[in-house]
């Protein structure tokens, strides 16, 4: 391997897709697109002992970053953490190919810490490659979904656009941005779901045929730079931590190499530039149906909305170790090639660059995720689950969460095991999907802290607390794994019995000597385990487990509080809602109340809670109904 | 946020409008000890034996007094007690037998809801005793019926309620809420794009004005529910000062028995009169002699009836309508000198907490021997009025005052009864609203993160929402995305 050149590495990329390009067959389950989602639902269906095929359309774009060369960020990384504590893998690859590790909001309040790293592209796909490899069960095939094959209502198997049938008892949708997809370069159009890649207009189409209602949706990417045409001594260096600290709970070290990343920003010039052309941005003449994330703005869009602002912030991204490529954070744009070039120009340290690639938008079609089980089961086609963009999402992390939840519960379903459904209380996962499925969505959905009204529950640092075990009995988390969690949280769970029986000598409000408990000491906002050691208390804990020993103190009152609520809420949560419920008359409800349930067809009263529209009394109502078919069922 | 079946839940059982009995029902794992904290048995004279409810069997039967948090006797009281299952509600129940009228069945309501109780919604005892299994299978439908009628019914009658003026004040409270809660989230969520992830000395600045404007509505609301509920008042002061004389004139007949000799009136007669649109419950009660247990009271009294156990009977009674009045005249005798006994009454009125406060300085018909300055010096903050119960002159003025000290005011300074709080439903929950409000404020003040301050001000519009009926804060993203740029 090590002796490979490039030209031999890239004539075994091709024997290889031409391999998978003839393979055949029947399997348990066949994940669609091995993006982010399809990454991690083929590699939970495949670890719970199923015959998985990966069907993609380039193996070689496996998880590929379409966008922003990064993994995390507020929610996002809390996200991530589960994922990695359930035993899926986007943890274990950022960690392998990260190459700039930051905590965001370090110092802040303890629900918004957050890991978020920048990665080498190639390396993570590379990775992601290695790692599903190697994982028993598992295989490539490379081809284009055209169909999805039903017999006697259930899923059979996928047509090809070259006509292979592959056998299935459960498919997983995961296509991201491709489904119909077309780019805007300015008033140039191209079909594809990234730019030079192809468009699934058929799998698309054959989702109509299946009755799923669709709706349109954009987003949008900046331009990429040759590293080498930028004035990098104009710019101003932006690090990542001193003390990179893992994503993963199994990473011990991070091997690769860290990089810095470069700031700058647009001014008014930039700006004018904008404002010029406007007419010339397909988002602004109408030529963009699709509506577009407001968080994730296109420079248009910032000009425009926030014309007061003479300036935005702009990161320069290396998008790998060694490679020329550089993302430039910040100038999202669909405005023709020309326009880009000329406001790029204006900018300190980019006055002479030369662009790899256009920044563009891209419109696709997605699923109104009203049509979902909370197992990221379409309710009307047993068999058959959709995860990722597909569902109205956006970013890599929310794709991912899904493939996990769809895989699994494909791999559960195919197994005739109960279903797995996170609650709002346990992950943001379980937020993500039950928000997708109860809510209405007019932009492409991801994930806030806001999102979480159990937000102190929902901490990146316990994120093996809430999750480990649950993986663990999926068959994800190893027996290793979870003893190292187990003893983790006994550890932690025996020092703070052990503070709350040692005393600290400490300055009183008069200068004197007092004398308190070392964790009420500790539960002040101003101590940090680490200073105990000043006050002659032996440290216990290895420096990564403090930060959770500290929280715990220091939030106590408000963690129980959010907890009874919690608990309440999992009370409602619990009332199963027969799907035989829908067909009934329902008396006793609001006709707005009812018209929302019968087409949304909530799995439980918790679910039906939460759809607009549906009062206290309603879910009051619902219960009796519940009850009563519960009893006659 | 739905309810939970898990609360206890309190609500007054019988209808609203005049009738003789109210009843009062609390349901769940924590009836009895809620009831306990409201509930005290009567006992013998002298000797009050400590039953609780806690203890009591099933099925039984409790007299004696639903008291507040101070202690205070709010009403007196029958307590049933029904334990799990042979319940309504399969849960355990007591059931509090209350006076007529809606203001003490309110006011016992408050009580439990102070000791831990959940206000039910619409048909919720009913819902449970059928999630429970009380009601059959066959009961379902018209179950799923009423709660939809009661919604439907507590729903016109909260609109009614909400129409116009009110609405507005609250839904602009919520609003500023709202707002607030948008920037706390956008520097929690955004930090980086919005600068910082403190609270902003602005947001710390509204809140607090969000706070006093909620006090100031709720308060604004005492009057209204005057006007809904009734006012308790109590007429008291030392024996023969003319209370009962005062009531009469009052009332406007000869209800309560005059004497001129000291002790007459042993006991409490009630009459509800009206002023300024509010239902005054007058309480004549027997004279007030001296400042200690109104049990001993008697002692060194003089007149036929000293001595008599019946009168010291009548002054416990009045010092308990004392007590639970919202209202108090007391009458001095302003043609005899102050005597240790007033100043005795005088000290009893000023120690109420909340009671408004109307001194009739009666037999203006006589040679004044009392100057109105030290009287007004005994309880600070209330108004007084000369008047005679004999002649009849004054009373009018003196029944302005009454108006006044409600909140009423004189003729043509009618207060804003559309935008006041009418519905203690409410009010309660926008009490929840400021104090939730306050909460966020001081996490605030106290620099603790952004998250625990959004923590509170969830709960502040969560309460608020309970008024209005809707979910406010769904539009929280809109919010932030469009006042702040975000999106690097
Ligand atoms: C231009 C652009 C801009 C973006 N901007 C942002 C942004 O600003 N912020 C953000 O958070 N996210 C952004 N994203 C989204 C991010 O890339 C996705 O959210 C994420 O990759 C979705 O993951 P996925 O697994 O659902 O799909 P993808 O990662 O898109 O993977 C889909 C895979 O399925 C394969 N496939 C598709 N159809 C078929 C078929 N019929 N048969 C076989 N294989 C198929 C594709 O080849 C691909 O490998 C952007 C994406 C694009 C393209
Ligand atoms: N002159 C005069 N006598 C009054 C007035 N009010 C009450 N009295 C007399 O005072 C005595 C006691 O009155 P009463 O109302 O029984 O006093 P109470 O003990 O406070 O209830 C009676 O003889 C009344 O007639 C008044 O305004 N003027
Ligand atoms: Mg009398």
């Amino acid at each position: 391997m090590n002796a490979q050149t490039p030209a031999d590495m890239a004539a075994a990329r091709a024997a290889r897709q031409a391999q998978a390009e003839r393979r055949e067959g029947s399997w348990d389950v066949v994940v669609i697109g091995a993006g982010h989602a399809g990454c991690e639902a083929a590699h939970a269906c495949a670890r719970m002992g199923l015959r998985t095929a990966l069907l993609t359309v380039r193996i070689e774009d496996t998880a590929k970053m379409s966008c922003n060369p990064a993994i995390g960020g507020i929610a996002k990384g809390h996200m991530v953490r589960e994922i990695d504590a359930l035993g899926g893998v986007m943890g274990r690859i950022t960690d392998l190919a990260g190459i700039q590790f930051k905590m965001l909001n370090r110092g802040r309040g303890p629900a918004v810490w957050s890991p978020r790293a920048q990665c080498d592209k190639a390396q993570y796909s590379a990775q992601m490659l290695a790692l599903l490899d190697a994982v028993p069960g598992l295989e490539f095939v490379a081809g284009i979904a055209n169909h999805v094959r039903l017999e006697r209502g259930r899923v059979a198997g996928v047509e090809l656009a070259d006509g292979r049938v592959l056998g299935a008892r459960a498919v997983v949708i995961t296509p991201g941005t491709f489904l119909n997809g077309l780019i805007h370069i300015g008033p140039r159009k191209l079909e594809g779901g990234r730019i030079g890649e192809h468009a699934a207009r058929a799998l698309s189409e054959c989702l109509a045929e299946l009755g799923l209602e669709r709706g349109r949706l954009k987003t949008g990417t900046p331009p990429r730079l040759h590293r080498d045409s930028i004035d990098w001594s104009a710019l101003v260096p932006a690090p990542g931590d001193a003390v990179p600290v893992p994503f993963s709970h199994w990473t011990a070290v991070l091997e690769l190499e860290q990089v810095l990343c470069w700031a700058t920003h647009t001014n008014e010039a930039t700006h004018r530039v904008i404002r010029e052309a406007m007419h010339l941005s397909p988002l602004y003449s109408g030529e963009i149906a699709g509506v577009g994330p407001r968080y994730c703005p296109s420079l248009e869009d910032k000009v425009v909305k926030f014309p007061e602002r003479v300036s935005h912030h702009i990161f320069l991204e290396p998008e790998g170790r060694d490679v020329d490529e550089v993302y430039v954070n910040g100038v999202s744009t669909s405005m023709p090639q020309e326009v880009q070039v000329a406001f790029i120009h204006t900018i300190r340290g980019l006055e002479r660059a030369r662009f790899i690639r256009p920044g563009y938008a891209v419109e696709y079609d997605f699923v109104l995720p009203h049509q979902l089980a909370p197992t990221l089961e379409v309710q009307k086609v047993p068999g058959l689950y959709l995860a990722g963009q597909i569902c109205g999402t956006s970013g890599y992390e929310e794709a991912a969460a899904q493939g996990f939840i769809a895989g699994v519960n494909a791999a559960l379903a195919v197994q005739g095991r109960a279903p797995f459904v996170l609650r709002r209380d346990q992950a943001y996962i379980g937020v993500l999907i039950d928000d997708l499925v109860t809510k209405e969505h007019r932009e492409p959905y991801r994930m806030f802290t806001s999102a979480a009204e159990h937000r102190l529950l929902l901490r990146a640092d316990n994120a093996d607390e809430r999750l480990c075990e649950i993986g663990h009995e999926l068959g994800l988390v190893t027996g290793d794994e979870i003893a190292q969690v187990r003893a983790k949280l006994a550890a932690l769970d025996s020092e703070a019995a052990r503070l709350a029986r040692v005393s600290v000598s400490v300055p009183g409000v008069g200068g004197e000597t007092r004398s308190v408990r070392a964790h009420d000491w500790l539960a002040r906002p101003e101590s940090t385990y680490a200073r105990l050691a000043d006050l002659g208390v032996d440290l216990a804990l290895p420096p990564s487990w403090r930060e959770t020993l500290e929280v715990r103190l220091k939030y106590r009152g408000y963690i129980e509080r959010q907890q009874r609520t919690a608990s309440q809420a999992a009370a409602i949560d619990g009332v199963m809602l027969p799907p035989a419920l829908w067909d009934e008359a329902l008396n006793g409800l609001s006709s707005e109340a009812r018209e929302k349930l019968v087409r949304w067809r909530p799995a439980t009263l918790g679910q039906a809670s939460r759809i607009t529209g549906v009062s206290p009394s309603d879910v009051a109502v619902l219960m009796v109904h519940a009850r009563r078919a519960g009893k006659i069922g | 946020m739905p309810r939970s079946l898990e609360d206890t839940i309190a609500a007054i059982a019988t209808a609203p409008g005049p009738a003789g009995l109210a009843v009062v029902r609390v349901s769940g794992a924590q009836a009895l000890g809620a009831a306990d904290v409201v509930f005290r048995a009567s006992g013998r004279a002298g000797r009050a034996e400590a039953v609780t409810l806690t203890a009591a069997d099933s099925h039984t039967l409790h007299h004696g007094w639903a008291v507040d948090a101070h202690g205070a006797r709010l009403d007196e009281v029958v307590a049933a007690i029904f334990r799990a299952p042979r319940s309504y509600t399969r849960e355990d129940v007591v059931e509090f037998s209350c006076h007529g009228g809606g203001q003490s069945a309110r006011r016992v309501l408050a009580a439990l809801l102070a000791a831990g109780a959940r206000l039910a919604g619409p048909g919720e005892f009913t819902l449970r005793a059928f999630v429970l299994g009380r009601l059959d299978l066959a009961q379902a439908e018209a179950v799923a019926d009423l709660i939809h009628a009661e919604t439907a019914a507590a729903a016109d009658l909260a609109l009614a309620q909400l129409a116009g003026e009110l609405s507005r004040r609250i839904a602009a409270l919520a609003e500023r809420v709202t707002d607030a809660l948008a920037t706390v989230e956008a520097h929690v969520d955004f930090a980086e794009d919005v600068g910082g992830v403190e609270v902003p000395q602005s947001v710390r600045e509204e809140l607090r004005e969000v706070s006093a404007a909620l006090g100031a509505l709720i308060a604004s609301g005492a009057y209204a529910r005057a006007v809904r509920g009734g006012v308790p008042a109590a007429i008291v002061g030392r024996p023969n000062a003319g209370k009962s004389s005062l009531f009469n004139a009052l009332l406007g007949e000869a209800r309560a028995i005059v004497a001129p000799v000291a002790g007459t009136t042993r006991d409490r007669v009630s009459e509800a009169i009206e002023i300024a649109g509010v239902r005054v419950m007058l309480s004549d009660t027997a004279g007030l002699r001296e400042i200690g247990d109104a049990g001993h009271a008697v002692e060194g009294a003089a007149g036929a009836w000293a001595g008599d156990a019946i009168e010291a009977v009548g002054m416990q009674r009045a010092v308990a309508a004392l007590q639970g009045a919202a209202l108090v005249l007391w009458v001095v005798d302003a043609s005899s000198p102050l005597a240790a006994e007033d100043r005795a009454v005088a000290a009893r009125v000023a120690a109420l907490p909340r009671a408004r406060v109307v001194v009739a300085l009666n037999k203006a018909d006589l040679p004044a021997r009392v100057a109105a300055e030290d009287v007004m010096a005994l309880v600070p903050g209330a108004r007084a009025q000369a008047v005679s119960a004999l002649s009849g002159a004054g009373v009018e003025a003196l029944r302005g005052a009454i108006a006044h000290a409600l909140g009423g005011g004189d003729a043509g300074d009618a207060p804003a009864l559309a935008g006041a709080v009418a519905d203690p439903r409410h009010a309660e929950a926008l009490a929840r609203a400021r104090d939730a409000v306050q909460r966020a404020s001081a996490a605030a003040a106290q620099a603790l993160p952004g998250e625990i301050v959004a923590l509170e001000l969830r709960e502040a519009l969560a309460a608020i929402g309970e008024v209005t009926g809707t979910h406010i804060g769904e539009d929280l993203l809109d919010r932030i995305f469009n006042r702040f740029c975000i999106g690097k």
